[in-house]
């Protein structure tokens, strides 16, 4: 339809001047508004993607989370299933206190706006249009794209994040030519090669662990060795997301962290592990309403376990737990999921790509989402890369500033793009057309004509 | 083989209730075994042990039933209902069938992904049903009655509306619209790919064929020049495969210095390094070349003996064009699998009660543990869980 799109917009109405980008996230919804002009840099709002519910069994709705101040005992309902949003009535409910209503935080009147909407690749059919029908026939908008997630970040200045030397005042052309994204969210992981802004579909490859599996994995570690923590989701999740790191010498970590044979306590771990042992002050929901982590003291926590000191704190010390549930994205076997780890996806994914894009799609490596933020995590990447590919290759890996919003500030980027004028489709269209053309349009993208 | 019509679908998928496992039944079970002894004597003694398929099925239903507990959300069902509208908030449209109905679903992504699974097996097996019933689906929007154009518009003959992906009997007839824009494309392409076959002849096509035939041998090329290896190399090897390293790889096209060392023989034409402007334009229109200037050649990039820096043939434009326009894969395709890569190495296992390397095996059920104090430890719960 590349060239209906022209001769559309001379006859039809001028496409709306306002965009609403959506990144619809498993954990957290990314949303702000573009207008066509505007070049300055903005931020999303992030918006919890759920429903909770405290313990006094009072219900939050999005955004109004942050109102909660005891997470402990917490309950989550969530739209978002595997990273596709599967459940409407919760997804609708959400989406029309933070959009629709006359309070709503980001007001906007679909009939005006246009709708870019990030989904995760591979989807099923039936998802797919049930969001599109969603979109048109009860939320009414004027416009609406919806796109493969990973491939809005094409729509960045790629080489500036990887700081390649280059004269200044290079003009910055959007799509970036080549990248490998990796996006690691909380659904699953995802890696996926974009050529000019069209992702490569054939090599897109999936890996089922995400943010949500280490929250888990992490909880149950901590039920058997420490205390039940089985109905504290929130919490074990904070701790994940500031006291766990990705080592980068996995076997000489875990030797540290070892307490030795029975009746040995080994040197290493009594002191601390070299810095591993770390203290976690658990909330207590009283005065502190979230977790801080310590350095571990070997003397408070000798005592405290003879009882000599009455504490006033829930002290949890973290040893191995720290990287031993990161490290379940570079080894899924380990807890016995028949999945390869993070380096070996991405070769399984460039092994269907032809040869030659292989170096410059290994030198333009992106990693986004929510595990990025992990220490360690490009790094450990990076090494693990360069033992597998050929050795001419150079492999670089980067993360952008703030890894979590980049595919929503891509997405900018992209409604700002003629390209977003090509693929959206009109609410007239639809009607005309059905649900069935509108899912077609947008499997087939972008098409080649550059 | 009239069945009376009925297909019988052959699935190789078994859904496992949690809790259970199938288990292949070789010899006599203990389990069945101390329930129905065949002789009261001495029954304590003959017990057999447990086998090994015993074992290895407990560590199997167990690793299943875990990953389970990972996947789930929480680990207790939350029934969380929608809480009542703040005020008098947008007023109450009424819904569309469709809307209603997708909004009354209580389907969980394993359904849907069970549905779509279930579309594919028919497709594949009975195609006219397929088509019926991705048909019978409601894909047609409700439009309103006041437009007049809804009579004879293309509608959506594709159900589930997965493009060619999709239900495989699903999408026979495409809309009109499809059609032209796959005409335009292939007309393009046509024309590109011509365009790109005259370039490639004209500028480097003996590079290229020579990058071809690494392994087969050069020599269908008669017009490419062979001369000896020089006797020694150049002193700066190492050097050289920095060089190559190190080169802008992020502009994804070939460098100079990397495509002079072409292919894995001893013998090897010299490449005369040809004027940067007309060497970039070998490429093709896709990803656009390299304009600026190419790195300093290396003195040891004419050595024949430095072969590991070889650049690979980059893809022409067709190759380029079918890979950007290539269908998406289902949701199970995209999953990545174990291959030949994984199965190298054994798995690693861990102590299941202090997490280090699981050295020693509890004989019971198999579970690991590091040392005796963490043994002892497991033992505690492995008899409260199986038994003596």
């Amino acid at each position: 339809m590349a060239g209906g799109a022209k001769s559309r917009s001379s006859g039809g109405p001028a496409p709306p001047s306002k965009t609403l980008v959506l990144d619809n996230g498993g954990s957290t919804i990314k949303a702000g508004f573009v207008a066509a002009g505007d070049n300055a840099d903005k931020k999303p709002r992030v918006i919890p993607n759920c429903l909770a519910r405290d313990r006094h069994k009072k219900t939050y709705v999005a955004s109004e989370l942050d109102k909660c101040k005891d997470f402990s005992e917490i309950d989550f309902r969530r739209p978002v299933e595997k990273g596709f949003i599967v459940n409407w009535e919760a997804q609708k409910e959400i989406w029309d206190r933070e959009f629709f209503y006359d309070k709503a935080l980001q007001k906007c009147d679909p009939a005006s706006t246009r709708l870019v909407l990030a989904e995760q690749p591979n989807s099923l059919p039936a998802l797919q249009s049930h969001c599109d029908q969603i979109v048109f026939e009860e939320f009414g908008f004027a416009s609406y794209y919806r796109g493969v997630g990973p491939a809005f970040n094409a729509y960045h200045d790629i080489q500036g994040i990887f700081r390649t030397p280059r004269a200044p005042n290079t003009p910055v052309n959007f799509p970036a030519e080549i990248i490998l994204l990796i996006d690691s969210g909380f659904s699953h992981t995802t890696v996926t090669p974009i050529l000019q802004g069209r992702p490569l579909h054939q090599a897109i490859r999936r890996l089922d662990v995400g943010g949500k599996l280490l929250t888990n994995y992490l909880t149950r570690l901590i039920s058997v060795r420490h205390f039940d923590m089985r109905s504290e989701p929130y919490i074990v999740n904070e701790m994940k997301e500031t006291a766990c790191y990705v080592s980068l010498d996995f076997k000489g970590d875990l030797e540290k962290t070892w307490k030795g044979t029975r009746g040995e306590r080994r040197q290493d771990y009594l002191t601390g592990s070299a810095g591993i042992a770390k203290d976690y002050v658990l909330p207590d929901s009283h005065t502190r309403f979230h977790g801080v982590v310590r350095d571990y003291e070997p003397s408070v926590s000798a005592r405290a376990r003879k009882g000599v000191v009455v504490s006033t704190e829930d002290i949890l010390t973290l040893r191995n737990e720290r990287f031993v549930v990161p490290e379940l994205l570079f080894h899924p076997s380990d807890i016995g999921i028949r999945q390869p780890g993070l380096a070996a996806l991405v070769m399984q994914s460039l092994s269907v790509l032809p040869e030659g894009l292989w170096p410059g799609l290994l030198a333009n490596i992106v990693v986004v989402g929510g595990n990025a933020l992990f220490d360690g995590f490009v790094q450990r990447l990076q090494t693990e890369l360069l033992e597998l590919v050929p050795d001419a290759c150079t492999v670089r890996v980067a993360r952008p500033e703030d890894p979590i919003v980049s595919t929503w500030l891509g997405a900018t980027n992209f409604a700002k793009h003629v390209h977003a004028d090509r693929l959206a489709v009109t609410k007239q269209e639809y009607e005309e057309n059905g649900a069935g053309w509108v899912a077609r349009k947008f499997a087939a993208g972008l098409g080649v004509d550059t | 083989m009239n069945n009376f019509g009925v297909i019988e679908v052959a699935s190789t998928k078994t859904k496992n209730a949690p809790g259970w496992a199938y288990v292949p039944d070789i010899g006599p079970s203990p389990a069945a075994a101390a329930l129905q002894p065949t002789n009261r004597k001495r029954a304590v003694r003959n017990q057999t042990a447990l086998s090994l398929s015993d074992v290895s099925a407990r560590q199997d239903t167990k690793v299943r039933k875990d990953l389970e507990a990972l996947d789930r959300d929480i680990h207790r069902d939350a029934n969380i209902p929608i809480p009542p509208k703040p005020g008098a908030g947008r007023a109450q449209n009424k819904h569309t069938p469709n809307v209603r109905k997708i909004l009354q679903s209580q389907k969980t992504f394993a359904n849907h992904l069970d549905d779509y699974q279930a579309l594919l097996t028919l497709a594949e097996t009975n195609p006219a049903a397929a088509a019926a019933l991705a048909n019978a689906a409601p894909t047609k929007p409700a439009v309103p009655s006041t437009s007049a154009r809804n009579s004879p518009a293309p509608t959506a003959s594709g159900g589930g509306g997965g493009g060619s992906s999709g239900g495989g009997g699903g999408g026979s007839k495409r809309s009109a619209a499809l059609a032209k824009r796959a005409a335009l494309v292939t007309a393009k392409e046509q024309k590109e790919a011509a365009a790109a076959k005259k370039a490639a002849k004209v500028k480097s096509e003996p590079v290229f064929e020579a990058e071809h035939n690494t392994t087969s041998g050069n020599n269908d090329g008669g017009d490419v020049e062979m001369t000896d290896a020089p006797p020694t190399s150049g002193p700066g090897e190492g050097a050289a495969e920095v060089a190559s390293k190190t080169t802008p790889s992020g502009s994804a096209t070939p460098t100079a210095a990397a495509v002079s060392s072409g292919s894995s023989e001893p013998q090897l034409q010299p490449v005369l390094p040809p004027p940067p402007e007309t060497w970039y334009q070998a490429d093709g229109s896709m990803l656009p070349a390299y304009k600026r200037k190419p790195p300093v050649a290396h003195p040891g990039d004419n050595d024949p003996l430095l072969v590991s820096s070889r650049v690979p043939r980059f893809p022409t434009d067709d190759e380029l064009c079918a890979l950007m326009t290539a269908p998406p894969l289902s949701y199970l395709e995209a999953r990545a699998g174990w291959g030949d890569e994984e199965g190298r190495y054994p798995v690693r296992t861990f102590c299941e009660v202090c997490g280090y390397w699981g050295r020693v095996r509890c004989l019971k059920c198999g579970a690991r543990a590091c040392a005796l104090d963490c043994l002892q430890t497991h033992k505690e719960e492995c008899f409260t869980r199986y038994g003596l």
